[in-house]
């Protein structure tokens, strides 16, 4: 089914789903699978935001600038790193939407997609790293047990990096597939260049 | 089957004392205002997981080690107890996170010992082939990310597309790329869709030719040579002593493989063969892994062919008081109604007792204990876990060397962090 | 079951599931262990296994158990009738799981019964390996290895509280909410 999207898309087949510029371009994550869809409800939401913000032309070119050449950080935990390694592997390559350069180093990273169980003894290095990253960054948490502490509901797992960290983007599945994580990445880039601000300004970060 | 004699790769033993984990800075060797005291912490470019080494460096030389785990402590364990046998298989994959089939299939052995179910031998020779499946998929991630370690980034990529390969064929099979669950008591949890041998076979075309390039890329590359030999040295009574298995064994002389030497499933009735090299450092472990792989593949066209042979049998035991009957049965029968609603909703009980079984993981000897008191669910499932007990290893291994050489010594002992810490 | 008479210590051997299992006593534990490691070559200890059997039995099992191997029409209460296990003689037990690498492989499982607070001594000087098989078994269960010169924890964060795995610890988590309410 992913074989036919994809060629669906490049064949521009595709109904426009709005007059946006990121829809213009074929970009409309998962109504790529069903092209007689209207806009869902995040494409709606981000549309609202987007005319709520007006944002200037510098702000959305700062905007595309900062969703086009997004680098994450190397934060790969459990399962899910190894499908967050297979995003960088030539057949879901990353490298496509610039973000190729996985930096070790918090200080040049602006997004951490924490993919993996969090334990209690990983959480405080966990938040060194993310106070670590400069401005602007993002977080996703990729897969059940970093939204949600997954299926281990126990003594030792945090039940959702969240409670730690303000997560942009959740990305679901056990592991998501390196196809889910790059919806899950599309999105986030949609959102900025939507100018819908990074997770912290939104819900605070806790101390 | 035998036991190569000990080969003498350094004199005497190298395991530091009182603690065999933690190597002490040696006064003699170093002076101690000279010790910086690094840390390797959880988060790091190399990517084994959540292992923190605290090194003490004299210089670049490696003075003191000592590895620092419990980052993932997941817990596994103690949720198992809480869940019935059947959704306990669930969290077994999770373990180790990178051979998931090797995991699930340890697991469902030990619960199949304390039915003592039979397993049809469609199932049995499914579980060889995709165990064989994953043990080249764990290679593949571990050559990748190692080579990718010491600066081949190249090779990281090849790997790779080798190994969507493998979770396309687990795909498949199994309806999802990694943690399948494809494994159930009794036998598999799905026949093999009609095709899957063919793709298989192209799979086994393709993959002997990706080895031989990889090793074309690496086996005469001077840098490579340079920091793989002589590197992370650990002889064989050292190896025992310190409950290494797997490649780390077979690496330095021991020719010990649970799947020749003690065997499990239907591997008494393939050919193949099993490398050990007497040099005990990286490249050895590196030429292990290499070959391996290649006889993996070995393993697994002959259990295409036998699986060609086995087609139409059934792929699970015909117990009905472990296994669901078939959806179509539901309509006609009370007996096979009132075995769905027991299994579903209250679980199957297995009798009481104790195991200990063990497999030949990727990593080397992954045993599962496995207490049960007659109920639906567990009551002990301990994991023996390749990477816990290769970690201990690390203090002995890396005595002398430089920082650059401790990542290659660390990548060469292959742990996967959910399995050390489970 | 002969073979292992000459270990020393060995208060009991079981057979089952085609596996051996000696049964000794936790004073002489080291004995035991080097004996079996220098005359009956085994090598290798794979496992370090402790076990909490606080409750054990109190639940009846009831009904079918597994398989045919399970149901014997010959002999009275094995099918359909309320049966408990048969009882530990103390709540913990530790089982040290050990496997010979040579021309004549074979597996054996060394166990011994601690109760809440008995510390057994530690295996270090017979097998290195034992090193943090035995922390975790520390961490998880609380069981006091004597002789072992770094028993901390190695699992949880060094500060934490309680043991996990014994059974009157809970299981922990959050109590998870399905519906929409605030």
């Amino acid at each position: 089914m992913a074989k036919g999207g994809t060629e669906l898309a490049v064949r521009k087949q595709l109904p426009v789903v709005s007059g946006r510029p990121l829809a213009k371009a074929g970009l409309q994550s998962e109504r790529v699978l069903w092209p007689d869809r209207g806009p869902g409800v995040f494409e709606r939401e981000v549309e609202e935001i987007e005319d709520a913000l007006l944002l200037t032309t510098v702000e959305k070119a700062v905007a595309w600038a900062q969703s086009n050449s997004m680098w994450p950080d190397t934060f790969g935990l459990a399962c899910c790193a190894i499908e967050m390694m297979s995003i960088v592997s030539s057949r879901y390559d990353i490298a496509r939407f610039g973000m190729e350069r996985f930096s070790s180093s918090p200080r040049q990273a602006d997004l951490l997609i924490v993919s993996g169980r969090v334990t209690h003894k990983m959480a405080p290095p966990l938040r060194q790293v993310y106070d670590q990253m400069l401005e602007p960054k993002w977080v996703i948490a990729m897969g059940a047990c970093a939204s949600s502490g997954g299926m281990f509901n126990n003594y030792t797992i945090l039940q959702g990096v969240d409670k730690i960290v303000p997560v942009d983007i959740h990305v679901p599945g056990c592991p998501p597939r390196p196809e889910a994580l790059m919806e899950g990445i599309v999105r986030l880039h949609e959102k900025i260049r939507g100018g819908v601000p990074p997770a912290y300004e939104i819900r605070g970060v806790a101390e | 089957m035998s036991v190569l004699p000990s080969t003498r790769i350094y004199e005497g033993t190298r395991i530091p004392q009182p603690v065999p984990t933690i190597l002490e800075v040696d006064p003699e060797k170093h002076r101690l205002e000279d010790i910086l005291r690094v840390n390797f912490g959880p988060n790091h470019p190399s990517t084994h997981g959540v292992l923190r080494l605290v090194v003490d460096l004299d210089g670049e030389t490696v003075a003191g080690i000592r590895a620092v785990i419990g980052y993932l402590h997941t817990g596994f364990e103690k949720n198992m107890e809480h869940k019935s046998w059947w959704k306990s298989v669930t969290y077994a994959p999770r373990i180790d996170y990178v051979s998931f089939h090797a995991n699930e299939l340890l697991y469902v052995l030990a619960i199949e010992k304390l039915l003592g179910i039979e397993v049809p031998r469609r199932a049995t020779w499914t579980r060889m082939a995709m165990a064989e499946l994953n043990r080249i998929h764990s290679h593949l991630v571990w050559l990748g990310t190692s080579a990718l370690e010491l600066g081949a980034i190249s090779l990281f990529w090849y790997c790779f597309d080798d190994r969507d390969q493998i979770l396309d064929l687990f795909e498949m099979a199994g309806g999802t790329r990694m943690h399948t669950r494809y494994v159930q008591v009794g036998g598999i949890a799905e026949d093999l869709p009609p095709d899957f041998t063919s793709e298989a076979r192209k799979f086994c075309e393709s993959m002997p030719k990706s080895v031989d390039e990889y090793e074309a890329i690496l086996d005469r590359n001077a840098i490579w040579l340079e920091r793989t030999q002589g590197v992370g040295l650990l002889s064989s009574d050292d190896a025992l002593a310190l409950a290494q298995s797997g490649p780390m064994l077979r690496s330095t002389g021991v020719d010990w493989d649970l799947r020749r030497d003690m065997p499990y499933l239907a591997y008494d009735e393939v050919e193949f063969d099993v490398p050990v090299y007497c040099g005990g450092d990286v490249y050895d472990r590196y030429r292990v892994h290499m070959d391996e792989m290649r006889e993996s593949v070995r393993i697994v066209r002959q259990c295409l062919d036998r699986l060609d042979e086995m087609d139409g049998e059934p792929w699970i035991a015909d117990d009905r008081k472990v296994v669901l009957p078939p959806r179509h049965e539901l309509h006609t029968s009370m007996e096979s109604l009132i075995h769905h609603f027991k299994i579903v909703t209250e679980g199957f009980r297995v009798p009481a007792g104790e195991v200990y079984v063990a497999i030949e993981s990727p990593r080397g000897e992954n045993g599962c204990y496995l207490v049960s008191d007659g109920g639906a669910r567990p009551w002990r499932v301990k994991f023996r876990a390749p990477s816990f007990a290769a970690l201990q290893a690390t203090a002995t291994i890396v005595q002398g060397l430089l920082i650059a050489d401790l990542i290659a010594a660390g990548g060469s002992l292959d742990p996967v962090m959910g399995d050390a810490d489970r | 079951m002969t073979a292992y008479a000459s270990v020393p210590g060995v208060v009991e051997t079981r057979e089952s599931f085609g596996e051996t299992t000696l049964v000794v006593d936790p004073a002489r534990l080291v004995e035991a262990c080097t004996a079996l490691r220098d005359e009956h070559g085994f090598n290798f200890l794979s496992d370090i296994a402790a076990a909490d059997y606080l409750g054990w039995g109190e639940q009846e099992v009831a009904g079918y158990i597994g398989t045919n191997a399970g149901r014997d029409i010959h002999v009275p209460g094995s099918q359909g009738l309320a049966r408990v296990p048969p009882p530990k003689p103390k709540r913990f037990s530790v089982s040290y799981h050990l496997l010979r690498v040579n021309d004549d492989p074979a597996r054996l499982r060394v166990q011994v019964w601690l109760d809440d607070g008995e510390s057994v001594a530690s295996v270090l000087p017979v097998w290195p390996a034992a090193d943090w098989f035995e922390r975790e078994a520390f961490d998880m269960m609380g069981i006091r290895f004597e002789g072992h010169a770094n028993l901390m924890r190695i699992l949880m964060p060094e500060d934490w509280e309680g043991h996990p795995l014994r059974k009157d610890y809970p299981l922990g988590g959050e109590p998870v909410r399905f519906s929409d309410e605030d």
